[in-house]
């Protein structure tokens, strides 16, 4: 069999048998062995038991989706399989459990019984070796150096004398199982390029660019799939003089932060939609007061508690409208791994420059997938300061004024010329409490016409044809890759496709969005939600005719789906 | 010797309470208290939530922060945390502070956020014209509770105590020398000083004449650093006025100030290189 570009790898089992650790070594070996990977994972609400899935793939090429059909499907026990089997492509092959699992007589001959169990216990001297009986199968069909994993499994039992090797005699009798199969994918190999690359989630990747804007205060509450961020910051912000607060619900979370902010330092929070809700009061309160904040927000299934640990995309109402009377925000989509840096970077200059709250919308597939990035460059980051009050005159100074960009300078306690009190109640430019007509009105456009620039100044992201006359797709965030990939594949094939994706989309980019579609025979809006809730909002900026194609299982989008839209007809 | 004058700590706006408002007496006390200590008014936040008291830091010739119904605290351990040279004080009302916002009491408490947090208690809700608070009496009438409140107030003191206040006492609106001297002492505590500050609403709960009555004294004798003895007077029902209690323990800035020495400096560079792709070390928990 030639070598091939990419290869999709589905580990699957119970929680707690060491799918998830197995599914991170693999892609951490082909990370260093040079490969691009995307993962793709799901795990139960539970703690322990319940079905957990680890997908990667990994190419010698930048790849932008995690792939839908899964070329080797390992089995843990018999629910991966029924669970799973139906993700294997035509050609792929099956690793199972010889003691745990039954494979259909019409997949045996593409399924290979590993004895996961038993030589765990007999070579691995401990059950709890399956996953690297299991990853070692992996590696004797998928032919890569195992050495980097050796290392790691060596690392990672430093301090436990003896189970290093143990694991790595279970890793080498677990390659021998399927020895039939060996070389069945053979890759191409990657390119030795001098380059740095990283090995990221999207939480890190905007826990570390916040560090890199500038964060000096953090408050969070634990919640699914955003505690990362709030762990990960718990332990490197005081590395730079900042400080991470465990606050005791989001309420306060957010009302710390706008205190902090008040004071002077750039502060964040990070959540997920249950959270959101319960900001909702103090983003109009950050809005009013014009104080800025940044607000993390990673997607889970919704509404209520939903689905905790599965992806979706149904809190864009909820950032673009939660809180009551007219809240100005900022709302963005960061599109991939590597954009969750930048985009963080981009909400704090956002936050600081117009004095409102930014809102960063990712959701948990992007959140907690493991990508392979390129290094950010740190020297080149631009970040913007605040406009304060610093060296006007006491008689002169007006917290709230109008000015010709609507953006008044702030006072920061300690500051001899700013002393003034921020308040969520009406105001004239003193901050003074008042309520006539006319200051309302004014003080209404100074709060929403300072975001206007941003309509058209805003960087955003797009593939493709930038005014394609075949398809336009126009999405938000994490489906920003499988749609990128689809599109590569219909350029291929001649068609004349593009995608825009609003990494701001409050306020939105109408202009911009009309700009891109004005040939596009089909518009087509896909989105993970059940209400189609971007669609709407396009609909109500431009009034543009679109197909709304609204995915809402808790999955993210694959390539291959996008690419049957064009081929299929949407009903509109 | 201060150089402060209480009048230079009132602003260009005059207070919108109804004449009579015990509100008027806390603020004197506070401007005193400011004149006092001699603070710095561009080095000082006075942080309210919603309610007739909450407007106060209006009135107030400082930094301030006019925040949400319930919020004040929060909010105020955010300024506390990002500058902790500032003075942070924190008021509002009972229904502020113990309906909506008695969530954050306790975790301010335990925290001992370096704050002092004097609420005006005047056990009903004026600003929305009289319904009962958690601090209202059993019995009370009001618009919401016509047959008379169903409801046990809520013993504020015994409530800061156990949740760990490091300084908790009680003043009065009309006996403004000793509230004066408490506020002192609590800006000058080091950590979470709350203060009862019994309040009267002239217009919808008109207790004025019955608390001059019934207040007394801390006993002379009473050991302020006895928690147990504290309790008992907290328990005991009745109006005492004074501190009841004050307990030097490690306030929430020195503890992060100790986090902050104890992390090892990091610059990004540093952190970015943890995730390098070719040595794949940063996966899992933040090593």
């Amino acid at each position: 069999m030639s070598a091939r570009h990419s290869v999709v790898i589905r580990l699957a089992g119970e929680s707690g048998e060491g799918v998830i650790s197995s599914g991170d070594i693999l892609t951490q070996a082909a990370a260093r062995g040079g490969y691009y990977t995307q993962t793709f994972r799901t795990f139960p609400a539970e703690i322990k038991g319940g079905p957990c899935m680890y997908q990667f793939r990994l190419s010698d090429e930048p790849i932008w989706s995690h792939g839908k059909d899964v070329d080797l499907l390992v089995c843990f026990n018999q629910e991966a399989w029924d669970l799973n089997w139906d993700s294997l492509g035509p050609d792929g092959v099956i690793l199972y459990d010889v003691t745990e699992v039954t494979v259909p007589e019409e997949y045996l001959p593409r399924a290979r019984p590993v004895r996961m169990e038993a030589l765990a216990k007999e070579i691995g001297g401990s059950l709890r070796a399956k996953n690297m009986v299991a990853v070692g199968a992996v590696t004797g069909v998928i032919e890569f150096d195992t050495t980097p994993i050796e290392e790691l499994v060596l690392r990672r039992f430093a301090h436990k004398e003896g189970v290093g090797q143990a694991n790595i005699a279970a890793l080498h009798a677990g390659s021998d199982e399927a020895a039939d199969l060996k070389g069945r994918y053979p890759l191409v190999p990657p390119v030795e390029v001098d380059e740095d690359r990283m090995l990221i989630s999207g939480n890190q990747a905007i826990a570390i660019g916040a560090v890199a804007a500038g964060v000096k205060y953090f408050a969070g509450y634990p919640i699914t799939p955003a505690s990362d961020i709030l762990e990960w910051l718990s332990v490197r912000l005081p590395q730079v003089g900042g400080i991470t607060i465990q606050c005791e619900d989001e309420i306060a979370s957010l009302a710390s932060v706008v205190g902090a902010s008040y004071a002077g330092v750039k502060a964040m929070t990070a959540t997920s939609g249950p959270g959101l809700s319960l900001m909702s009061e103090l983003i109009g309160y950050a809005g009013t007061a014009e104080i800025p904040v940044v607000i993390v927000n990673a997607q889970r299934g919704g509404p209520s508690t939903g689905l905790p640990t599965k992806t979706e995309q149904s809190d864009l109402n909820q950032a673009l409208y939660g809180s009551h009377g007219d809240a100005p925000r900022i709302v963005m989509a960061p599109v991939s791994v590597e954009d969750c840096f930048f985009a963080i970077i981009d909400a704090f200059n956002y936050a600081e420059q117009y004095q409102v709250p930014v809102i960063l919308l990712t959701d948990q597939g992007l959140a907690t997938r493991l990508e392979v990035i390129h290094r950010p460059d740190v020297s080149k980051l631009t970040l913007t300061p605040r406009k304060t009050s610093k060296g006007m005159a006491r008689e002169d100074y007006k917290r709230y004024e109008y000015t010709a960009d609507h953006v008044s300078p702030m006072g920061i306690p300690g500051e001899p010329n700013g002393m003034y009190v921020a308040t969520g109640i009406e105001h004239d430019e003193y901050g003074h409490p008042a309520y006539t007509p006319e200051i309302h009105l004014n003080m209404s456009h100074k709060r929403w016409d300072k975001l206007d620039p941003l309509r058209t100044e805003a960087r955003q992201a797009a593939h493709g044809e930038t005014q394609p006359t075949d398809v336009a797709f126009i999405g938000f965030g994490s489906t920003f890759g499988p749609v990128r990939e689809a599109i590569d594949r219909l350029t291929e094939l001649g068609m004349s496709v593009g995608s825009f994706y609003p990494r701001v989309l409050a306020p939105f980019p109408a202009q911009a969005v009309i700009d891109f579609v004005a040939d596009a025979r089909r518009v087509i809006v896909p989105e993970l939600n059940f209400t189609g809730q971007l669609a709407r909002l396009i609909k109500a900026e431009t009034g543009i005719e679109l197909e709304s194609v609204a995915q809402c299982n808790g999955l993210p989008f694959t390539a291959e789906a996008i690419m049957d839209l064009v081929t299929q007809e949407v009903a509109v | 010797m201060s150089t402060r004058k209480p009048s230079d700590f009132k602003s260009e706006l005059k207070p919108i309470w109804c004449p009579g408002c015990g509100d008027f007496g806390v603020l004197a006390s506070l401007y005193r208290s400011m004149a006092d200590l001699d603070l710095d008014p561009t080095q000082t936040v006075v942080v309210s939530g919603i309610g007739c008291s909450s407007r106060l830091p209006h009135f107030v010739s400082t930094y301030g922060i006019h925040t949400l119904h319930g919020r004040p605290l929060p909010v105020a351990m955010g300024v506390k945390l990002a500058n902790p040279e500032l003075t942070v004080i924190a008021v509002g009302g009972d229904g502020d502070g113990f309906a909506i916002g008695a969530g954050h009491f306790p975790h301010a408490a335990r925290r001992n956020v370096d704050i002092t947090y004097l609420v005006m208690d005047n056990e009903i809700y004026g600003l929305t014209k009289g319904q009962a608070s958690p601090t209202s009496q059993f019995q009370q009438k009001a618009p919401t509770t016509p047959f008379g409140n169903p409801e046990d107030p809520l013993n504020t003191l015994a409530f800061a105590l156990s949740a760990g206040a490091s300084f908790v006492a009680r003043g009065a609106s009309f006996n403004t020398k000793a509230l004066t001297e408490l506020i002192t002492q609590a800006i000058e505590h080091k950590g979470f000083a709350y203060i009862d500050a019994m309040s009267p609403c002239v217009v919808f709960n008109n207790t004025q004449n019955l608390w001059k009555e019934t207040v007394t004294d801390v006993a002379p004798d009473h050991d302020v650093t006895d928690r147990v003895a504290a309790f008992d007077l907290a328990l005991r029902g009745g109006f005492t006025l004074g501190i009841l209690y004050r307990q030097e323990r490690l306030s929430q800035t020195e503890r992060y100030q100790a986090i902050l020495e104890k992390a090892k400096v990091s610059d990004v560079d540093t952190m970015l290189n943890a995730f390098n792709a070719r040595q794949g070390v940063a996966i899992g928990k933040p090593s």
